[in-house]
Parts: C-alpha cells; sequence; structure tokens
C-alpha cells in the first residue's frame, strides 16, 4: 500500500503540472495576441529606405470643405513604383492622425501600386480604406482627389490612376465617387480646382 | 451599349423561340408590377396547371440564375437564398419551407414551379408587401398599385373623363371593328387595354343611360386590366399632355372626314412612338435596403432622406404636369448598376438623384465630371463609364437651373462638377442633389418644410429648362 505521505505527494506534483500548463497556455495566447496585435497595426508592406525629401502634398479639410497643398519632409525611394507607395501612404498617415483633418477608417492604407503601363498606374487599397471611410459624395471625393493629386505632384508621368480595394475592382468607395473609372490626372488637376 | 435597342428583336425572338420549345401556352402571361418596371413571364401548361419558369419571375428583379448544387437548385435575390427540390412540392426561402402549391420541376436547366407559387418567392425574397391577383395573373410588389375615378358628363357633347392617379406609361387601345389602328371607334364598344400600368379598380360597371356613352367596366385577365365603354356612336379618345387623363366624346363629324385625325387623337401606331420620346423625370432615392448610406446619428439614415425628398418632388413635378418615375419607392436593394440601365432602357428625359451627407450646410448640385473620356465606340455605342458625354452639357444646365431655384429658396447653394455613380454611365442629363444638415444639426435633414422647399426649388427649375433637356415646354 502507498503511504498518505507519498499519495499527497503526488497529487500536489500533478496539481502543480495542470497549473502550470494552464499558464503556459495563457501565456502563449496572450503572446500571439500581441503579435497579431502588432502585425495589423504594422504597415503591410516592408518600410523602404531612400533619401529624405521635401515634398508637397495635397490634404483634405472637412471643417472646411477644402484641399490645400502642405509641405512634408518624407523619405522617399528612387524606385518609381515605391515612391508613389510611400507618397500616397504618407497622405494617409495624416488622415489617420489624432485628430485628423479628414478622419479615414482604422486599418485604412495602401497595399500595393503597379504600373500597368508606362503612365497608368492601379493603387491597391486595404479594406478599411473602403468599409471605413466615411459616406458622402464630397467626403470621398475629397480622399480620392487628395491622393491623385499629391502622387502625380510627385511621381512625373502618370496619366492614369484607378483604385482597387483588396485587390478587386469596387463600384463605390463608400456608396458615392466613382472607383470603377480609371481617373485621367489632368482631369482630376481640374477636379481639385472646385475644392479651392 | 447596354441600353441599345438592336438587341431588343433578337431578344424577343429568342424569348419566342424558348417559349415555342418549352410549351408556353400561347398569350398566357402573368404580369409583374414593380416600382421599377413591369414585365411579363409566359405562363406554361404542365399537367392542366399553371407553371412559371423562376428564373422568368425572378431575374428581372435582380435574382441569380438558378444553379444546382447537390440535389437542390438554389438562386440568391437581396441575400437571401431559395431552394427547390425537382419533384417536391415544398422549397426553402429564407431558411423557411414554403409551399409551392404543386410540384417544382426541372427542364432543361429551368426550374419551374406552380403559378401560385408566385407570391410566397416575391414576398419573401423581397421581404415585402405583394398582392396577387391570381385569376387574372397580375401581381403588384410593394405599393405600386394605380386608380381611376370615371367622370361623366351629359349634354349636347356628352364626355366620359378618366382620371389616373399616376401619369399613364403605355395605354393600347382596341376595337372590335377597327382595323385601321387610329382611337376613332367604328362600333358600340371601345376598349383601352393597360398592359404595362399596375391600375386596379374596385368599379365593375357603371351605367350612365342610354346616350352615345352608356356604360363602362373594368376588368382584369391574362396579366391585364382593361377599362371598356359603350355607347351608341364611335368614341374618340383624347389623353392629356400629362398622361393622367383620357377623356372619351362622340367622335366629331369634322374630325372623323378629316385626312388625318386631330392633333391630339393619338394614331396607336403613332402612340408607341411617342412613348420613347415622352418626356419623363427618373427620380432616384440613391441607397436603399441593405445600403443605407450615411448615418447620421440614431436612426436617421440617407437612404431614408432620399426616399422622403423623392417622393416630394414626384409630387412637386406632377403638379407641374411632368411625369415622373421612382427607381425605388421603398427600403429595397437596388444596385447603381441596374438604376442606371432602368434609367437608360426608358430613355428618361431627365435623371435627378438625392443624396444626403456631411461637411457643410446647405444643398450642394452636382453634374457629372467625366474622369475618363473617351471616343464613343462607334456611332450609336457609348463606353459605359463615359455614356453621359453626349448629355454632359443638358445636364449642366439642369444643374444651373436647379442651383439658382434653390438660391431663390434663400439656400446655401454649391454647384459642383464630379464623379459620382452611376452619373457617368447615363446617357440622358443627369445631376444629383445633395441636402446637408444645417450646422452640426442633422436632425435638420428631416425638417419637411426645408425638404419640400429643395423638392419644390428642383421641380421649378426642371420645368424651367424642360424644353431645353428634350422635352416639350
Amino acid at each position: 500500500m502507498i503511504p498518505r505521505h507519498f499519495q499527497i505527494t503526488i497529487a500536489l506534483v500533478l496539481l502543480a503540472i495542470l497549473i502550470s500548463g494552464v499558464v503556459i497556455i495563457r501565456i502563449t495566447h496572450k503572446e500571439e495576441a500581441l503579435t497579431l496585435q502588432a502585425a495589423e497595426a504594422a504597415p503591410v508592406a516592408p518600410v523602404v529606405g531612400g533619401k529624405q525629401e521635401h515634398i508637397q502634398v495635397l490634404l483634405a479639410y472637412d471643417d472646411d470643405q477644402a484641399l490645400r497643398w502642405r509641405p512634408a519632409d518624407v523619405f522617399l525611394p528612387a524606385d518609381r513604383g515605391l515612391r508613389a507607395r510611400e507618397t500616397l501612404r504618407y497622405v494617409l498617415s495624416q488622415y489617420l492622425q489624432t485628430p485628423s483633418p479628414h478622419p479615414l477608417g482604422k486599418g485604412s492604407e495602401i497595399k500595393d501600386v503597379y504600373f500597368i503601363s508606362d503612365d497608368t498606374m492601379i493603387v491597391d487599397t486595404t479594406a478599411p480604406f473602403a468599409d471605413g471611410h466615411p459616406s458622402g459624395i464630397l467626403l470621398e471625393e475629397m480622399t480620392l482627389t487628395s491622393l491623385i493629386e499629391t502622387l502625380t505632384a510627385n511621381v512625373p508621368g502618370i496619366a492614369k490612376v484607378k483604385f482597387l480595394v483588396d485587390g478587386k475592382e469596387r463600384e463605390t468607395l463608400a456608396g458615392h465617387a466613382d472607383l470603377m473609372s480609371f481617373y485621367q490626372t489632368a482631369a482630376v488637376h481640374e477636379l481639385a480646382k472646385e475644392f479651392e | 451599349m447596354r441600353w441599345s435597342k438592336p438587341g431588343i428583336a433578337p431578344a424577343a425572338v429568342a424569348l419566342f423561340c424558348a417559349m415555342a420549345i418549352a410549351g408556353a401556352v400561347p398569350g398566357q402571361q402573368l404580369t409583374v408590377y414593380t416600382s421599377q418596371a413591369s414585365y411579363s413571364p409566359p405562363v406554361f401548361d404542365r399537367g392542366g396547371k399553371p407553371y412559371i419558369a423562376v428564373a422568368d419571375l425572378l431575374s428581372p428583379v435582380g435574382a441569380s440564375a438558378p444553379h444546382l448544387k447537390g440535389k437542390e437548385w438554389r438562386l440568391e435575390l437581396n441575400k437571401a437564398e431559395a431552394r427547390f427540390t425537382a419533384g417536391k412540392d415544398k422549397a426553402a426561402i429564407r431558411g423557411q419551407e414554403a409551399d409551392l402549391g404543386g410540384k417544382a420541376l426541372v427542364e432543361d436547366g429551368r426550374v419551374m414551379v406552380p403559378l401560385a407559387a408566385a407570391l410566397p418567392l416575391l414576398s419573401r425574397l423581397l421581404n415585402t408587401t405583394v398582392d396577387f391577383h391570381q385569376p387574372s395573373r397580375r401581381i403588384f410588389v410593394g405599393n405600386v398599385s394605380m386608380r381611376f375615378t370615371a367622370e361623366f358628363k351629359d349634354g349636347d357633347a356628352p364626355s366620359l373623363v378618366l382620371n389616373f392617379s399616376q401619369p399613364l406609361k403605355l395605354l393600347d387601345s382596341s376595337h372590335e371593328e377597327d382595323h385601321s389602328g387610329l382611337l376613332l371607334t367604328h362600333s358600340n364598344k371601345t376598349t383601352l387595354t393597360f398592359r404595362k400600368d399596375p391600375l386596379v379598380s374596385d368599379l365593375n360597371k357603371q351605367d350612365f343611360g342610354a346616350g352615345a356613352i352608356q356604360s363602362l367596366s373594368f376588368t382584369e385577365e391574362n396579366g391585364t386590366a382593361s377599362i371598356t365603354v359603350t355607347g351608341n356612336k364611335p368614341l374618340q379618345i383624347i389623353r392629356s399632355e400629362d398622361g393622367k387623363t383620357v377623356t372619351l366624346q362622340p367622335q366629331a363629324p369634322a374630325v372623323a372626314a378629316a385626312p388625318e385625325p386631330a392633333p391630339q387623337s393619338i394614331p396607336a401606331t403613332a402612340e408607341s412612338q411617342r412613348r420613347g420620346s415622352e418626356f419623363f423625370v427618373m427620380i432616384d432615392p440613391s441607397h436603399g435596403g441593405n445600403d443605407k448610406g450615411a448615418s447620421f446619428g440614431g436612426k436617421l439614415v440617407e437612404k431614408d432622406i432620399t426616399l422622403r425628398l423623392a417622393r416630394e418632388l414626384r409630387k412637386e413635378l406632377e403638379e407641374r404636369g411632368i411625369a415622373t418615375r421612382l427607381l425605388r419607392d421603398s427600403d429595397i436593394d437596388l444596385s447603381l448598376e441596374r438604376r442606371a440601365e432602368i434609367t437608360n432602357e426608358q430613355h428618361a428625359g431627365l435623371y435627378v438623384a438625392f443624396h444626403a451627407g456631411r461637411p457643410g450646410k446647405g444643398v450642394r448640385v452636382y453634374a457629372s465630371f467625366l474622369t475618363d473620356p473617351q471616343q464613343p465606340l462607334a456611332s450609336r455605342f457609348m463606353p459605359w463609364e463615359s455614356a453621359q458625354s453626349g448629355a454632359l452639357g443638358r445636364s449642366q444646365i439642369a444643374a444651373r437651373a436647379v442651383s439658382d431655384e434653390l438660391r431663390k429658396k434663400g439656400l446655401t447653394v454649391a454647384n459642383l462638377a464630379m464623379p459620382v455613380r452611376p452619373l457617368n454611365n447615363l446617357a440622358s442629363p443627369a445631376i444629383a442633389v445633395e441636402l446637408t444638415p444645417e450646422i452640426d444639426d442633422p436632425q435638420s435633414l428631416e425638417n419637411q418644410k426645408r425638404q419640400n422647399s429643395v423638392a419644390a426649388a428642383v421641380a421649378a427649375a426642371i420645368a424651367q429648362v424642360r424644353s431645353q433637356l428634350g422635352g416639350r415646354p
């Protein structure tokens, strides 16, 4: 027969193993959650190098329904596509700040940009960019005009731009602004005058 | 071009062939009236029982084509699903069992159900009230029905005036002994047949005596409604400019002798041509159904504001004798592309979309802005994304006129050009009118007086520039 004190010892050891297991599982889950959270908060594309440049960006100001050029110092790579992406990401970063002149949904980001010809660019955005965008004709048009004008001012030679959402075509940004069409940058330059 | 007329003839031939092959009962049809359009799927005889094809019934309201999954045929409409099994008399609609009134049949990939099943299918999938006049095979989806009153004037020049609650879209006439195609009758019986208008009436028959106009009766059968007027003389039919009044009166001898009918009398052949060019305003209450549009706190959402504005504009325009059609008159889903297709197919004289949004105050009036102007592919075809290019000048005229009228009402107005979907997809003149809240007061969007003021200004502007948009002044 096993002595009583030995039974108690074994029971305590088993209990300790059980508690340790539970604690380890919880810590692991917490780590995973933190990692996931960090991944979601992080840019979807790697940060790229480049030299700091003094550029002009066209920002939307909801309060006075206007777009205004503002100076900015941004690290921009030499590659044309990366330069376009970083320029657009800078504009969105201004809108994601608190307080924001033109608030956008959390997680709004430029996933990628690519040229389908020398002068035609596709801008692929994250789903929250459209899903979380405030609905309204003016608000939506201000966002698109701000992005396209800033892009053409800092990346020469772009004649047409089209936006995708999470790799797919979408009819409108948030119920109003046309996302199916290609935007001629020259036409958008005229459109921007509506916001002066 | 998605709205090209040349496509209609082959489609009609294909439909006729399909009907012949499928065994449709010649001439037998069901008519479904919705706020957007009316359509008439053929009725088939299967074992002495009337059947309809599910696709014919539901595709025009936006359902997907039925597809086979396992043993079940499935289709989707408004994110709701209907499932049918060949040989079963029950279907699952929105997850609930529904009695079809007979077995579902599958013939060459077409799912057929008894005619009676049209009611549960439409009402549950569209999630709206549906009124089914089964003996006459007429279905009214939502609150679409129109009514009429009859006013008989006796005397030396008797007349019967029929006043309709909405402008007539189509008016066909037939006369038992008249094959001339004119609206002048040569018999004692004149029948007005309403194939596209959702006309209903509680009136069966009304007698007026033994004179030139003796009685009026209303009947419904085979997907159509008819008003039959009897008398002892041939009758002349005069339709008012706004399409809401039809007057029947004994044929005047001078008119009968004239080589051509009087200007107001519309030859049946010319009538069909005039239908296509009749000026009407297509009013689009933007958003609807699951698409709420902008939210303004609480339960105040854009889709409800736009519908109220649209109804108000309809009232204002009709008071001015201008025909209107609403793209939606209830809380339904309707894609932007479909809105453009309907407007183009029906050849609207002007498209007016209502919106409500922040920021700002007052009203913003938008004409289209072509983001990527393209040349037409051929003389009769335009790219979908720049279909507006041929009408842009007239759209700008309409937008300026609306802005001017709104300013006269003391409202703050901005006149803008923006690529608002679906303006660029429309072949007709098109504008969007966006109501914005007064400073930090979203409730001002619900202000009835303000809404009336906006609708009245838009209507006044349209009446003013109607002739420049292609309509008669």
